[in-house]
């Protein structure tokens, strides 16, 4: 859930007052009515102020504006405007085929047990190799684990486009073999142009990218 | 007793006020180095603030025992 950071930032403002009242004249819990209102100055509010944060931020770590944040992601950024559909990762963004505030996750996140959670734990290790680390060049930029065919079937599979399309019936043994991950998406041979961005500067870009 | 109680109100307090800063920096601050300062700083901060406090809530009752 994401709350207008305005207003997240006014209660933090606020509890903050009340704490420094506690801070400046921690005598009054002295009274009955003083530790009522402690615990709720000193208990409750920041507790849901933290909640409320986290829960922003996590939220807000999802969107597209946030992963391309980081400089090295500005090239895959731009691969989303590519003018051509066979640039898989432009065609989803640019047909909202993916939520486009939410283009990179929606995609790079794991659709089995605990997949946002890995998400995560992996965006924290870019965090590091960012500042601590070296990073790669974003044309050697690689998927910790070969694309999983569940991730593109969390959508497509059911889709008449996908169960019906031509060239995916022309075969009886492909559906099956692409269902049960036998043979990938995108590497068998069929979209393997997702971002490639070492191609960036022979391409046309879609306007929507001005 | 009451100055050992509220010393560490004032404590808890001035550690929850820091993290609560921390917070709505790291949330008018959109990158990823905000979202690991929030967690790591201001949830750090909140939660001994949090722990402090009550440990005062209980230790009074034993400060209170003693007499």
């Amino acid at each position: 859930m994401h709350f207008p950071p305005m207003l997240l930032i006014s209660l933090i403002i606020v509890t903050a007052l009340l704490i420094s009242v506690f801070v400046a004249r921690p005598a009054v819990t002295a009274t009955r009515g003083g530790k009522i209102l402690a615990f709720v100055v000193l208990f409750l509010l920041p507790l849901l102020c933290m909640a409320m944060g986290f829960t922003s931020e996590l939220e807000r770590s999802k969107s597209t504006s946030f992963c391309l944040s980081c400089h090295i992601m500005e090239s895959h950024g731009r691969s989303l405007y590519v003018d051509d559909p066979s640039f898989l990762a432009a065609a989803h963004f640019q047909n909202h085929r993916v939520p486009a505030d939410q283009a990179c996750y929606t995609c790079h996140t794991n659709y089995a047990m605990f997949g946002g959670f890995r998400a995560k734990m992996h965006g924290l290790k870019h965090v590091y190799v960012q500042y601590l680390g070296t990073p790669p060049a974003p044309e050697a930029i690689k998927l910790y684990d070969p694309y999983n065919n569940r991730e593109c079937l969390h959508c497509h599979e059911g889709a008449r486009s996908f169960e019906e399309g031509a060239v995916h019936t022309a075969d009886p043994e492909l559906l099956p073999a692409v269902k049960a991950n036998k043979m990938s998406c995108l590497s068998s041979g069929c979209h393997q142009v997702v971002h490639n961005v070492g191609e960036l500067g022979k391409v046309k870009f879609w306007k929507g990218a001005q | 007793m009451i100055a050992v109680l509220e010393k560490r109100l004032q404590l808890a307090g001035i550690l929850l006020i820091v993290g609560l800063l921390v917070e709505a920096v790291c949330l008018l601050w959109a990158r990823p180095l905000a979202f690991i300062l929030l967690v790591g700083l201001g949830g750090f901060l909140g939660v001994a603030g949090i722990v402090l406090y009550l440990y005062s809530l209980v230790s009074a009752r034993d400060l209170n025992a003693e007499r």
